[in-house]
């Protein structure tokens, strides 16, 4: 008699592959060949884990449609296959793989709408975290204020792009094809931060200074280095902008380090 | 933040009417009108990270009594339950406080790797040793009783040895849980085994049925003519099905009844129709069971 572990296995085997043999084996026959019955199985998967990434990946299959995006997800969930149940979590290494995906290669663009796609997934899907009170700041001494390391708040992504990624998300969601056509898609590297508001998604585009400043901060580099580093009354109008928008869920301010 | 404010440490109990599986697309329906509808069934894996959806489950709390339902845990694996898997849930169970807290009698997770699907059991000593395990695990973690619920199956393996209502009674004898029973689910799957569904209804007679499951499914013909039955939860309830639910109410009673529609999810009205037809037959569960033959 097999082992659970050896059906398990060879079952798992047969519904992320082409090759089910293994599987079949283990399956009663009767009238309805086990081959039948276990394709049940095998397109209840596929559907549910193609769906899955449809509902994370829209506009990503919005742009390529939905034919070549089955394709392309049943290609990315053989190759990885979800390690956690929640599928909400499934399809970080999406973008990656439309990287790699030789139909996809007329598409440059692509990737970064996928990148755009996951932080937006991940932002709507964030905890709840209270933003921090710009109050709890002002108290501080000059010197302690130097130590401040900020936490930045969970529903809140940085990413550089390559292509106007956010243009482009924002013409297919809109249906608007003649803001799509109008779209110059060989431009400087972009750096988008993306963030939840009352009102729904919302994305900001940060100069290279900007960006260089926020992503430090959101690191947790200490006040004083990011303030070494930078103009003063930039980064003094820009962490008062990222306060006013809730994007620091806390900071810290060891005084040895 | 959360503005939820528990109700009680006890968890209330979810009446013996007729009550909706809630998705997605009907949140704010909900939310703003606040349907007359018993109470709710979710989905806990969509509740599990944070952001509206949570938002949400706490808002309809406030206004509804809920049950959380697993199809992700996968009390079936030999490698255990997934640690983080579990924390997450008993975490929402916290945050919810549900009056039911159920899962499957199914496997889904292998090595690690998700399936996407519930995948049945081989029946033998060794799964029901495992399931025992899970199951003990499960209840641990949340401190409460939870619910199996016998599984569609489309396919048997050929090492089984047990019928899947004595498994299903083992796994209740030995860990204390109680039965979810789907009827649909005992339709389909007596339909593409050739069980007899009033014989697998009066084995569970022996055990604590404690919540019923109503969906539709659909039938998919084979090559060669013959046809296996699809759980699919994209339509509305057979017509075979509400008299087998019929049958199952005059064995076990009245208890809280799930309609459940996942694909094809019709407005919030068409749902509200089918549990008001599942509460009649809670009520007077002969009436149904002269509409349609049963096997």
């Amino acid at each position: 008699m097999p082992t659970l572990r050896e059906v398990q296995r060879a079952v798992a085997r047969g519904i992320f592959s082409a090759d089910g043999d293994e599987a079949l084996a283990h399956i009663a026959e009767d009238a309805i060949a086990a081959a039948e019955r276990f394709a049940i199985h095998r397109n209840n998967a596929a559907v549910t884990l193609i769906e899955a990434l449809r509902l994370v990946y829209p506009v990503v299959d919005k742009v390529v449609g939905g034919e070549f995006f089955e394709g392309a997800a049943r290609a990315f969930i053989a190759r990885h296959p979800p390690r956690t149940a929640c599928l909400n979590d499934y399809g970080a290494e999406f973008a990656g793989f439309l990287a790699t995906f030789p139909p996809a290669a007329a598409l440059a663009y692509l990737p970064d709408v996928a990148r755009l796609e996951w932080a937006v997934h991940g932002s709507l899907n964030a905890p709840d975290d209270a933003a921090l009170e710009p109050a709890g700041l002002a108290m501080l001494s000059e010197s302690a204020r130097g130590r401040v390391r900020f936490v930045p708040h969970p529903a809140v992504r940085l990413l550089t792009v390559r292509c106007p990624a956010d243009a482009i998300w924002r013409a297919v969601r809109d249906g608007d094809d003649a803001a799509l056509a109008a779209i110059a898609l060989n431009v400087a590297p972009i750096s988008l931060l993306v963030e939840r508001r009352r009102e729904g998604i919302a994305m900001r585009r940060l100069t290279p200074g900007e960006a260089h400043v926020t992503a430090l901060l959101f690191s947790g580099a200490a006040l004083s280095d990011v303030a070494s580093q930078h103009d003063g009354a930039t980064l003094v109008s820009l962490i008062a902008e990222h306060l006013a928008y809730g994007r620091f869920a806390g900071f810290t301010n060891a005084s040895s380090e | 933040m959360s503005a939820f404010v528990p109700t009680g440490r006890v968890p209330e109990q979810i009446p013996a009417r007729a009550g909706i599986g809630l998705r997605f697309p009907h949140h704010q329906a909900v939310i703003a009108n606040r349907p007359r509808v018993a109470w709710f069934e979710v989905h806990s894996e969509n509740y599990l990270g944070g952001g509206a959806p949570l938002r949400d489950l706490e808002t309809i709390r406030r206004d509804y009594l809920l049950s959380l339902h697993g199809i992700g845990l996968s009390l079936g694996s030999v490698d255990g339950l997934d640690a983080v898997h579990l924390e997450r849930v008993a975490a929402l169970a916290a945050r919810i406080e549900p009056g039911l807290v159920s899962e499957h009698l199914t496997w889904s997770v292998s090595d690690g790797d998700y399936l996407g699907d519930l995948l049945p059991l081989p029946l033998t000593e060794e799964a029901l040793d495992v399931v025992c395990d899970n199951v003990d695990r499960f209840q641990e973690a949340l401190r409460r009783r939870i619910l199996v619920e016998n599984p569609s199956s489309y396919l048997r393996y050929r090492h089984s040895t047990i019928a899947e209502s004595e498994f299903l009674l083992a796994v209740v004898r030995r860990t204390g849980c109680g039965i979810l029973c789907d009827i649909s689910n005992i339709f389909v799957s007596a339909a593409n085994h050739g069980w007899a569904a009033r014989a697998y209804l009066d084995a569970l007679r022996q055990a604590e049925v404690m919540e019923f499951h109503l969906a539709g499914h659909s039938v998919r013909p084979l090559s060669d003519g013959a046809a296996l039955r699809i759980d699919d939860h994209g339509s509305p309830v057979d017509p075979a099905v509400w008299a087998l639910f019929g049958e199952a109410v005059e064995r076990f009673g009245a208890r809280p009844t799930l309609i459940e529609w996942d694909s094809n999810i019709p407005p919030l009205e068409t749902l509200i129709a089918e549990a008001d037809r599942a509460s009649a037959v809670l009520q007077q569960p002969q009436t149904i069971m002269a509409d349609a033959d049963v096997a």
